[in-house]
């Protein structure tokens, strides 16, 4: 078959389109520009202005409604929140919540016997959060979640815990508060 | 037949009939916490009250029997303010253990919370302090505090098992469940009562914390424990059973079984369960591939009947085994020759309600594909005789029931005089010590297949969780054996071995799954039970 060339114009409206884009290309590396010349400017006169932080040994401090890795929460006497009513693991959208519930003689007769996460797959949504009706696993600051293997990134009960003081003037304050309101 | 007229719609009702079952029957869902089909009215509920015209005020559906006329409607404003309120009072007092009740997810109280309730609470007192967690019986549990007072388990107590442990204690808004002095809720049927519990009350200490019920997957089934062949679902997750549950049949076991058959499910994922072949080639038993062991086996079965004639092997086959798997054995053992061949079969306690003497789900089904001695052949004992008089060279038993029926001694003296014991079980016993060949089989919850029940109804089991290993089923084994012993190529499809059987077997003519179906299918009268 033939080819037959046709000359399309466009509708003005595109083109002008194409000149937008042209022009944020631009703006962008005004951005990159400005940035640039302002750190070197920093540099000369001793006062730098760049936003690198020097991890590990600089840490930012996050906002309180910052969404890390889920923990448990331990009550004061040591011992998990949780009483594995299973209702994270039936939100989390990755199944990477675990657990096999048991009984206890305490007066809360039920605790997890296993609680794992599986961080490989855990997304940091916060459901498990929302569906807790404890206020037993909670989001925390943490997102170093690293391991040399798979079976590293598989973190127990044990790992999880965190003493509730640690987590009442972040994330815990966040959520009490979006209750409150 | 009375022609009435819910929600607009004319409906035929049976003479006599109760109003609720007739709009239940009808997909009407009306709701109720106290009426159970297989249990009397109570109506001490109030939730299923209904409007019907004509009456001035609202009734219970459970307990109006229906009239040529009716006009009932479920959905007015009155009904659905009358459900509210009973949903208050019931919540009054109940506590909020949701997330730690073993019923939570599916709960009646909670589904109707949902569907019927309100959103608040107005009461501001302090709820209830009665016991929890107390121990009631053996198997049971039970919590005051969650308790409705439906009372279906008093009346399971008093009208199915006759035994009357359970009671509505005191009056008033101070009524509380409880067992009567010195009389725990010990029967052989307690933990049905777990069952029909529309809140967590009452629990089976089997199941207390174990799992949440929204994560398990149900598959129907056939209990495996005795020949009644109770209808069953069997729950489970990650290829792991949690707990087995009646499943209705009015012609069987209507809504109930027993404590024993449903906590006889732990067998299945048992860790020290047979997994692997072994052949004794020096004095230990040592794990073999399956080709290895099958071979072993085909040739020392095929070798003995050509030197010392079929009647030097003899075969004890087990009654646990499926319909199919039973009907290729029979194969293999015409294809012997033999006609020493027999079913060990457990005979113990049974009563007048489900519980049958015979201690194995298909006793029926392997008399029917003729696994008993015919003419000339032996019978268990007589092939132990055989045996211990040197006679019987090669002796294949499939479970260990042989070792609960037969004398202990004589069977210590035949096995130790047979030339070649074949042992095809789940679990190692004294019968895999002394054994040649050692076959792993599989339970019934790791295959499909039909049982026959004492009565002659055949019904089907399925695969509900998966074999580790790729592990061959029994049928599958004996399809192998059949494929070593002579020529032709034999597969094990449960579907495709029924249809055998049907051609094969007379008094299975024509059967299917089809016609097995759910709720099982009768044998004709006039094929009576062999035995």
């Amino acid at each position: 078959m033939a080819t037959q060339t046709v000359a399309v114009r466009r509708p003005l409206a595109m083109r002008a389109g194409f000149i937008r884009s042209a022009f944020a290309i631009l703006k962008g590396l005004w951005i990159t520009n400005r940035h640039f010349w302002r750190n070197l400017w920093g540099f000369i006169i001793r006062k730098p202005t760049v936003f690198t932080v020097q991890f590990p040994e600089e840490r930012l401090v996050q906002p309180n409604a910052f969404r890390g890795m889920p923990v448990l929460v331990q009550m004061d006497n040591g011992k998990e929140r949780c009483v594995a009513c299973g209702l994270c693991e039936w939100a989390c959208p990755t199944d990477c919540i675990t657990i096999y519930p048991a009984e206890t003689a305490d007066e809360i007769e039920r605790y997890p016997r296993v609680f794992d996460i599986d961080m490989s797959r855990c997304m940091f949504c916060g459901l498990c959060e929302e569906a807790c009706p404890e206020e037993a696993i909670v989001m925390s600051q943490n997102v170093e979640i690293c391991a040399y293997s798979r079976r590293g990134t598989l973190w127990h009960k044990d790992d999880l815990l965190v003493p509730v003081d640690k987590l009442l003037d972040t994330r815990l304050f966040h959520v009490r508060r979006g209750y409150d309101r | 037949m009375p022609k009435i007229t819910i929600d607009g719609r004319e409906i035929e009702a049976p003479a006599n009939a109760m109003l609720l079952p007739v709009a239940l029957e009808n997909g009407v869902h009306v709701p109720h916490y106290c009426w159970h089909a297989k249990l009397s009215v109570d109506g001490s509920c109030r939730m299923c009250q209904v409007e019907i015209e004509g009456s001035p005020k609202l009734v219970i559906a459970c307990n109006t029997p229906v009239r040529e006329g009716m006009v009932v409607r479920t959905q007015t404003p009155a009904v659905q303010n009358a459900r509210r309120g009973v949903m208050e009072l019931l919540l009054v007092n109940h506590p909020l253990d949701c997330p730690i009740c073993d019923k939570a997810g599916e709960c009646l109280l909670q589904d109707y919370s949902y569907a019927f309730g309100s959103r608040q609470t107005r009461t501001k007192e302090p709820r209830r302090k009665l016991q929890k967690r107390k121990e009631i019986g053996p198997r049971m549990i039970l919590d005051q505090e969650r308790c409705i007072l439906c009372r279906r388990c008093v009346r399971f107590c008093r009208e199915i098992t006759h035994t009357n442990e359970l009671g509505v204690f005191n009056m008033g808004d101070r009524s509380m469940l409880d067992v009567m002095e010195g009389q725990p809720l010990a029967n052989d049927y307690s933990i049905n009562t777990a069952d029909i519990c529309p809140v967590g009350a009452l629990e089976s200490k089997d199941f207390h914390h174990k799992l949440r019920v929204w994560f398990l997957k149900k598959t129907p089934s056939v209990c495996p424990s005795c020949s009644n062949g109770c209808n069953i679902t069997v729950h489970h997750y990650r290829d792991r059973i949690w707990r087995m549950m009646p499943r209705r049949n009015d012609a069987v076991n209507e809504s109930w079984m027993c404590d024993h058959g449903r906590l006889n499910y732990q067998q299945v994922g048992d860790e020290t369960r047979l997994r692997q072949p072994q052949l004794r080639r020096t004095a230990k038993l040592q794990t073999v591939a399956w080709d290895e062991a099958l071979g072993y086996v085909a040739r020392t079965l095929r070798d003995t009947v050509r030197t010392h004639g079929a009647e030097s092997v003899g075969v004890i086959a087990s009654p646990h085994l499926t319909n199919e798997e039973l009907f290729r054995l029979g194969q293999v053992v015409s294809l012997l020759g033999t006609k020493n061949v027999d079913t060990a079969l457990v005979v113990g306690q049974g009563d007048n309600l489900l519980i049958k003497p015979e201690k194995a789900a298909n006793a029926r089904g392997a008399r029917d594909m003729g696994l008993r001695p015919t003419a000339g052949g032996l019978n268990v004992a007589a092939m132990l005789e055989a045996a211990a008089a040197g006679k019987l060279r090669v002796l294949y038993i499939l479970g260990s029931d042989v070792w609960k029926v037969a004398d202990p001694q004589a069977l210590c003296g035949a096995l130790e005089k047979v030339g070649c014991l074949i042992v095809q079980d789940v679990f190692d016993s004294p019968l895999t010590e002394r054994a040649q060949v050692v076959l792993p089989s599989l339970t019934w919850a790791e295959k499909t297949g039909t049982f026959t029940n004492v009565k002659g109804r055949v019904q089907q089991i399925h695969r509900a969780v998966a074999p580790r290993d790729e592990q061959p089923s029994d049928g599958e084994i004996f399809s192998r054996l059949l494929n070593q012993l002579g020529e032709g190529q034999w597969h094990f499809e449960a579907t495709a071995v029924l249809e055998e059987i049907a051609s094969a077997v007379p008094a299975y003519a024509g059967i299917s799954f089809a016609r097995v179906g759910a709720q099982g299918f009768a044998l004709p009268e006039s094929a009576g039970d062999a035995a």
